[in-house]
């Protein structure tokens, strides 16, 4: 199954994970201290987070540290920023075409007036 | 989590939001929204154009409309309208597709990052100004409380920029 950051950042606790490891990277026994689900639950976030490439464990000795890879996030803010323009360009194409809409009848009626008189 | 509550009651808030006042009847509106002849006029953003729209306009129904470039490069979207409200809201999917209908990654048609949703959900809300109409566009797509968390720890620039964003649209 593919992973993407938008569902790898639609949890909660997958959340504060990276918000846990945001500024400083953390052994994986002390992010899952920090969680009062289960270690096995923590541990199965964690792994998605890997596979997401939000998450890079780093063995150090005999410890395993979980750093957060901060730049997935920008594809997310990317995507808000494609999709806001692509909305308000539409927003003004609709815009002039409603005024456009609206300026035929009343052009109508006018020469209709004009003709009558 | 302490500050669990807070986060909670911000994330309805940065929700992406789109809304525009138009200065038209929401009876035209509504015909300009659901109606292809209409729809193709305005669904192609500036510098592009809209050639194609079918409409089966039904809850349970699909919609098929297409964006041609500049470059003549044309992308396909697709959705299934899942509420519908006459002259109040309409709720759908949407997703890229082939000329077909048939639902593509982002990455399939060459759009930067491989990241997209495969599946956007939409609400567009219509509100009656007296011959004037409010339009809200509502992605909820991305999660609640997603973006609130991520600018609140403290993120990189392009995360400052999001967060500048979202609370800039009216």
């Amino acid at each position: 199954m593919r992973r993407d950051v938008f569902q790898a950042i639609a949890d909660p606790t997958r959340r504060e994970i990276i918000n846990l490891i945001a500024h400083k990277s953390l052994n994986v026994n002390t992010v899952t201290e920090r969680f009062e689900v289960s270690r096995t639950a923590v541990y199965k976030h964690i792994k998605i987070l890997t596979e997401c490439g939000l998450i890079m464990m780093k063995q150090q000795g005999r410890e395993r540290f979980c750093e957060a890879r901060l730049e997935k996030l920008h594809e997310v803010s990317d995507w808000v920023e494609q999709y806001k323009a692509l909305w308000n360009s539409r927003f003004d194409r609709l815009d002039s075409y409603l005024n456009e809409l609206q300026a035929k009848p009343k052009n109508k009626s006018h020469v209709r007036k004009k003709r009558n008189r | 989590m302490s500050g669990k509550n807070e986060t909670d009651s911000q994330s309805a808030v940065r929700e992406i939001v789109i809304t525009r006042i138009f200065k038209a009847p929401v009876k035209m509106v509504w015909k300009a929204w659901t109606e292809p002849e209409h729809l193709k006029k305005w669904w192609g953003p500036r510098d592009f154009t809209s050639p194609f729209s079918k409409i089966d306009f039904r809850v349970g129904g699909k919609y098929l409309h297409s964006m041609r470039g500049p470059d003549g490069q044309e992308y396909w979207s697709t959705g299934t309208y899942t509420e519908i409200v006459p002259m109040k809201k309409i709720a759908c999917t949407d997703n890229f597709s082939d000329k077909d209908g048939n639902v593509l990654s982002a990455a399939d048609i060459g759009m930067p990052g491989d990241n997209w949703p495969k599946e956007l959900q939409v609400t567009i809300t219509f509100e009656d100004l007296g011959g004037k109409t409010k339009i809200t566009l509502r992605h909820v797509g991305i999660p609640e409380g997603v973006m609130t968390e991520m600018t609140n720890a403290g993120w990189n620039q392009s995360l400052d920029k999001l967060e500048a964003s979202l609370t800039s649209i009216h």
